[in-house]
């Protein structure tokens, strides 16, 4: 069974139809890399799979391990194993990252029927997670992104995806404000999470992250569709021409 | 002491009114204060709607003429007022039951080695004396008529006198509670804090009522002085019943150097009046003024501050947060005065509202009127629901939206407890912000 199977899915946001038919099956163990212009949908696609408001699904439909995942709030969908990291991490001051982290993967494990993590647990397993992200355990204590750089967000979005352990991992432009160190150490974090069972969409604008990440397909995103799917190559393919060569493609 | 507080005539009429004095204790300047407070309030009656200064506020329930004084303090028992007491978090307490000192139910075993304090009724001479020198100094009864009523009116009062260089090691309590009276009342708690230079006390004042079926109004006048170097911590409690009124004037007098911090936590009441008023006199004195409302129903709270940066070098800082449900209304009008010997003023006033419903209303107005040129005075304001964005990045990993709601709701509240200097005034405060807030349906959080 797949682990994501979107068909023509059609999305809008404030009656602009931003995604139009939007066809995309992820099977456990695959890495999927979604490239494409600026505007295109890529986000859009991202916030709608991870059941953001105000985004109206007006056709289609997308299963998550064989759920309609069109059917769950964005917390159900994140307890069923959906972990978006986002473009933008929003600031959210007077909340610690640690105080949240833990509700979130208690609220988790509740959904799944697992006993909570008692403050013990929850310590070792961060620090784990903080080790392999190369991350100072200070950032435990303050506010959820409060004051972090850009990059510090980046990461601390990777840390919380490997903590909270999910089937599908959606990275939306995580590479994006990260710096050469930085990205080795998210991209060794994405990969020491790369397995069997488990789904990787990646949204980016640069061949760079796919050398250390590397997809076993690249989508090329265009006006709210899919417009090529490839191999790796086609990322590279991408980095030298552009998008402008696709226009006859797509037509 | 035969004599007793009578009604205030029935004619509410705005200018004028034959209005009955309360006690004077045998002491001739009580009886002259009283008569010049009553001849005050015959002179500017209560304020009216025309007022810039209070059209925000309803005035009809204040001046209703329904309410009756209180002759004598009520029967209560330890037991009745324990949810309210803080002497077992080892606060130091005074208890005026009915606008009346009780002896019986305060515990003060070791203040008096370090500071004086009296109860009005029970002052003797030279303490008298000292009360007679600032009573009404700082809080003339002109500012308005629900001053001049208090100052014509009060029943008892208490008085702090915090010698030069003293610590008051533990935090002081005067509980101002109402009993049970079966019709309309009104009590006029008054203070006096007189905190001499270089000493340092955290004082916390309640308002409550045991009475949640009739009408409480609470006319409440405070005067603080905080001399040269001193460090005063002022906590303002407001939890009467649902039905209450609440008006209170308070007015700080801060002297070089000195640093003085306010909280005004409004949680009870029907409507609620605050007018704080700082006195910025001399170099280097500091305020921090704080407040958080948290309102449901029909609850209206206006909080008034006025900063007078009087001279120089003086910092200020205001943060007052609102979470209004139902059909709470709030109001924040903050005026910053800077004089023109107060340069490098360096003054920020926040006003924050966070609205848990379509209906609740917030009106936030800042005031500046600068007339020095070397000064930094900002001021902001918002007003909104819990952020879409913050809640959708909060159920994205797991969390549900209930929760989510609590946390972002905790968080807003909790960065005024933050600020709250004396750790076991925060621990009780955060203890009635969680019990306000699951009045709300918001569940605990222990960020
Ligand atoms: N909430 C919204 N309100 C209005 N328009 C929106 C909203 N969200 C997205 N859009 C619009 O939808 C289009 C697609 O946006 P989206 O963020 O999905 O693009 P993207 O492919 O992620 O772009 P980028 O590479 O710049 O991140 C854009 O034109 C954008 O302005
Ligand atoms: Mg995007």
């Amino acid at each position: 069974m797949a682990i994501l199977d979107v068909k023509n899915l059609h999305a809008r946001v404030q009656n602009r139809e931003i995604l139009k038919g939007i066809d995309l099956t992820i099977n456990p163990g695959e890495v999927h890399a979604i490239m494409g212009p600026n505007g295109s949908g890529k986000s859009t696609l991202a916030s709608v799979l991870a059941g953001r408001e105000n985004y109206e699904v007006t056709a289609g439909t997308a299963e998550f391990n064989g759920k309609d995942l069109l059917d769950l709030s964005p917390d159900e969908r994140a307890c069923e194993g959906l972990f978006l990291a986002f473009q933008y991490p929003v600031e959210i001051p007077g909340v610690s990252t640690s105080y949240f982290l833990k509700a979130a993967v208690n609220a988790i494990r509740k959904y799944r029927g697992e006993p909570e993590l008692d403050a013990m647990d929850f310590l070792k397993l961060i620090k784990e997670k903080m080790k392999l992200l190369e991350m100072d355990q200070s950032f435990m204590n303050r506010s959820i992104n409060e004051g972090f750089s850009g990059g510090e967000k980046k990461r601390n979005e990777i840390f919380q995806m490997t903590v909270l352990d999910p089937s599908l991992c959606i990275l939306d432009e995580t590479d994006s404000g990260l710096d050469i160190d930085a990205l080795k150490v998210v991209s060794q974090g994405v990969n020491a999470l790369r397995n069997k069972s488990r789904g990787i969409l990646i949204v980016t604008h640069y061949q760079r992250l796919l050398e250390y990440i590397v997809p076993d397909f690249v989508h090329v995103l265009r006006d709210g569709k899919i417009i090529k799917s490839g191999d790796k190559s086609l990322a590279l393919e991408l980095e030298a021409k552009g998008y402008g060569w696709l226009e006859t493609v797509a037509a | 002491m035969t004599q007793t507080a009578r009604p205030i005539s029935a004619d509410t009429d705005n200018s004028s009114g034959p209005l009955a004095v309360g006690p004077d204790f045998g002491r001739p300047w009580l009886a002259e204060f009283r008569q010049a407070a009553a001849k005050t309030f015959a002179r500017v009656g209560y304020p009216s709607a025309t007022d810039e200064d209070w059209r925000y506020t309803p005035l009809a329930p204040l001046t209703q003429n329904h309410f009756r004084t209180i002759p004598a303090a009520g029967a209560v028992s330890r037991d009745a007022i324990a949810h309210l007491s803080l002497a077992s978090r080892g606060f130091y307490e005074l208890v005026f039951v009915d606008g009346y000192f009780s002896a019986a139910l305060s515990q003060t075993t070791g203040l008096s080695g370090l500071i004086e304090f009296h109860n009005f009724q029970g002052a003797a001479g030279g303490e008298s004396d000292r009360i007679a020198k600032y009573l009404g100094h700082e809080l003339p009864s002109g500012i308005n008529g629900f001053a001049a009523l208090n100052a014509a009116s009060f029943s008892d009062g208490v008085f702090l006198y915090i010698p030069a260089g003293v610590t008051v090691d533990k935090p002081i309590h005067i509980l101002w509670a109402t009993t049970r009276h079966n019709h309309p009342v009104m009590v006029y708690p008054r203070g006096l804090i007189y905190a001499c230079s270089q000493s340092r006390a955290v004082i916390v004042q309640t308002y409550a009522d045991l009475d949640s079926d009739h009408p409480v109004f609470t006319n409440v006048a405070t005067e603080v002085i905080a001399g040269r170097g001193s460090h005063l911590e002022l906590i303002k409690i407001q939890r009467q019943a649902l039905l209450g009124l609440h008006m209170a004037n308070e007015a700080v007098h801060v002297h070089g150097s000195a640093t003085f911090q306010s909280l005004a936590m409004n949680l009870g009441a029907v409507l609620t009046r605050n007018n704080l008023s700082v006195h910025l006199a001399e170099p280097f004195a500091q305020a921090t003024l704080n407040g958080l409302t948290i309102s449901a129903g029909s609850q209206r709270v206006d909080n008034h501050t006025l900063l007078d940066h009087a001279r120089e070098n003086c910092p200020s800082h205001e943060l007052y947060k609102s979470l209004l449900a139902g059909n709470a209304a709030g109001v924040f009008r903050g005026k910053i005065l800077v004089r023109p010997d107060a340069q490098k003023t360096d003054s920020k006033q926040t006003s924050k509202a966070m609205l848990l419903s379509d209906s609740a209303v917030m009106n936030s107005q800042p005031q500046l009127e600068i007339y020095a040129n070397d000064v930094k005075c900002t001021h902001g304001s918002t007003t909104g629901p819990l952020d879409d964005e913050q809640l959708f990045y909060l159920q994205s990993r797991g969390v549900s939206a209930q929760q989510a709601q609590a946390l972002l709701t905790y968080a807003f509240a909790g960065d005024v407890l933050d600020r709250i200097i004396d750790p076991a005034a925060r621990e009780f405060i955060s203890v009635l912000v969680a019990e306000a807030l699951s009045r709300l349906h918001i569940a605990p959080v222990e960020l």
